[in-house]
């Protein structure tokens, strides 16, 4: 291996076996993340986002789901060959997670300080004290006022945003290498959300942790990753960097995202939003060949048939469409 | 002009009284105190209690001090009673009082350790199979379904006839069957908490599943085991007297309610105080525990919220 990449996904396969048939929600997933790097996976929803920062996790719930194929190589060592409890030595430690939701991912039955202490005792061999201290310190990182009295409270006397910050806090507390965001604005209001945008891309700056960015906010994309990975149907259409793919986008199904973004005062020109037709296909009956030819304004008779291999532009410009072959 | 003191001291009296800073646990407590059957509940129980635990101190005579002189004496009311026995006294003379007053102590002590076995084994046994669904939910469940199939009274007297007659072996048998109460009811509080995004962040940050089970999801699972556990409590007492009048429970001379009502069956007509009082005395104490029950479940049931 001539390069240490701190996250290698290879052709990462996440089935589900479910009544009638087999889900594919992540189909031959590629890609890597370098250490300090924020990688953005952008998609519609249902797309395997999810799916895939869960498999990361291998917080999958096995049966329905498994894992069909593929490697997922963290530090150089495939995460899926670990065990059970070599891979709880993992999660929270060397790659944390931050949810969507922060209402109900706190515990309501415990103080935010002794969730944050509990992630640090599972990891680390600590005094009582030094626990604590340590947990102030992660509320300070994450700029939460007064920790000293925060520590005491539950989670149903802060505000979303705060709750948010505890989750960060507690996603941050053993000092991981990666950590996986997943939509972590998406329930938060517009001026909360810039503020947990520019704490994360702070601490990012403070930490050194690499970041795994899930959203399908464009606009969100464009401020936080260095480069960016396009899913649709379980599958990359288009990876870049956050510049290449927002100055020339190349894939067909990301043009399409890009004009659908709306611009303050499009109205008064008369020109209407303009949007992809049709709709994500269910991943029962995924169409022959290209995933995205029924919706493409330029698809080709092939792109009905033959399913395009992934296409390396260079400069880490790639592409899976048949307009590039 | 008023002159804003800081003051840094943390107040616990605040802590209990103030809506804003108080803990949620004495919001709850509030709710409960609010509930004026559930007060009248909690009233009897702490009088019941209390009498258990100074027996000693204040019964008028030993529970077991036979007196051939004052048999069968009605109560002080009646005529021919005496306030030397307040409430009567048995065919062998004994003071009905002071048999009450200790048999406080045997029913309260049943109540404990048979919910205690029900409450501990039901919540392990519920909570795997919660959690873990699958077949250990089904071998678990059916297991329980088995145990709820026959009549409550007849399996306690299985169980005491294999293992024998006496107060012990009736608390292990009132435990044993009450076990698919607690255990159903934590299965469905689990699985409702299972989906909760809490126990998958618990997950990602490296517990264990016995951790996110025990530490994680039980503590929100506890508002309906308090509520199970004291109406349970008032079950076992009647059930721990039904099995002393079948003989089964607490031997003589060991003053059990359940066993007095026994001992003064045949005498109903000539002294009905034998059988009467121990019957009052069993009726306020599952009383008193049914009211709490349902006082807690007002109090704790989100459902029943306003």
């Amino acid at each position: 291996m001539s390069v240490e990449h701190l996250l290698e996904i290879r052709n990462l396969k996440t089935y589900f076996d479910v009544r009638g048939g087999v889900l594919k929600a992540v189909d031959d997933v590629s890609f890597t993340i370098e250490a300090e790097e924020t990688l953005g996976l952008v998609g519609e929803s249902g797309c395997g986002k999810t799916v895939t920062a869960n498999s990361i996790m291998r917080l999958i719930p096995i049966p329905p789901g498994r894992i069909a194929g593929g490697e997922i190589l963290f530090e150089g060592t495939d995460i899926l060959k670990r065990s059970a409890s070599g891979m709880r030595k993992v999660r929270g430690n060397k790659i944390s997670m931050i949810f969507q939701e922060p209402m109900t991912s706190l515990n309501p039955v415990f103080t935010v300080g002794d969730q944050v202490a509990e992630v640090i005792q599972l990891h680390e061999k600590l005094s009582q004290r030094e626990i604590r201290d340590r947990v102030i310190e992660a509320f300070r990182l994450v700029r939460i006022p007064a920790p000293e009295s925060r520590i005491k409270e539950y989670p149903h006397q802060m505000s979303g945003g705060m709750r948010q910050r505890v989750i960060i806090a507690m996603a941050l507390a053993c000092h991981p290498k990666l950590m996986i965001a997943d939509e972590p604005s998406t329930a938060l209001d517009v001026t909360i959300q810039a503020q947990i945008l520019d704490l994360m891309n702070r601490l990012k700056e403070e930490t050194g942790a690499s970041i795994l960015f899930i959203t399908h906010d464009l606009g969100v994309i464009a401020e936080m990753a260095q480069r960016v990975a396009v899913m649709y149907a379980g599958k990359i259409m288009e990876g870049a960097d956050v510049d290449t793919l927002f100055s020339e986008p190349k894939h067909p199904y990301t043009i399409g995202l890009m004009s659908s973004i709306p611009i303050l005062g499009i109205g008064k020109k008369e020109k209407r939003l303009s949007t992809i037709p049709g709709v994500v296909p269910s991943l029962f009956k995924l169409p022959q060949g290209c995933l995205f030819h029924e919706r493409c304004s330029v698809a080709y008779t092939e792109c009905g048939q033959i399913e395009p291999p992934m296409i390396d532009l260079g400069n880490g410009h790639i592409v899976r469409c048949h307009k590039y072959a | 002009m008023k002159v804003k003191k800081n003051k840094p001291k943390v107040n616990l009296w605040a802590r209990v009284t103030n809506p804003e800073d108080r803990h949620p646990f004495f919001d709850q407590i509030e709710k409960l105190f609010e509930n004026k059957t559930g007060v009248a509940g909690l009233i009897i129980i702490a009088l019941f209690a209390l009498t258990a635990i100074l027996a000693p101190a204040i019964s008028p005579h030993d529970p077991d001090e036979n007196s051939l002189y004052d048999q069968l004496k009605p109560p002080v009311w009646n005529e021919g009673g005496s306030t030397k026995n307040l409430l009567g006294t048995d065919d062998l003379g004994r003071d009905m009082l002071s048999r009450l007053i200790y048999g406080a102590r045997v029913s309260l002590t049943l109540g404990i350790v048979s919910v205690g076995i029900a409450l501990v084994c039901g919540c392990i046994l519920g909570a795997l199979a919660g959690y873990y669904k699958g077949w250990p939910d089904n071998l678990i469940m059916r297991l329980m379904d088995i145990i709820l199939a026959f009549p409550y009274i007849l399996l306690a007297i299985v169980i005491v006839a294999y293992l024998g007659p006496g107060l012990r072996n009736a608390m292990m048998a009132i435990g044993i069957i009450n076990i698919p109460r607690f255990a159903r009811i934590i299965r469905a509080s689990v699985i409702e908490e299972y989906e909760k995004d809490y126990v998958t962040a618990a997950r990602a940050v490296g517990a264990s599943n016995r951790r996110i089970i025990f530490n994680a999801i039980f503590p929100n699972c506890l508002a309906p085991i308090i509520v199970q556990a004291s109406l349970g409590f008032g079950e076992a007492i009647l059930s721990g007297a039904g099995l002393s009048f079948l003989g089964l429970g607490a031997q003589p001379p060991l003053s059990e309610w359940g066993a007095m009502i026994a001992q003064g069956r045949s005498m109903i007509l000539r002294a009905w105080w034998v059988m009467t009082y121990p019957g009052i005395a069993i009726l306020l104490a599952v009383l008193g525990f049914n009211l709490l029950g349902d006082g807690l479940r007002d109090a704790l049931d989100p459902r029943l919220r306003d």
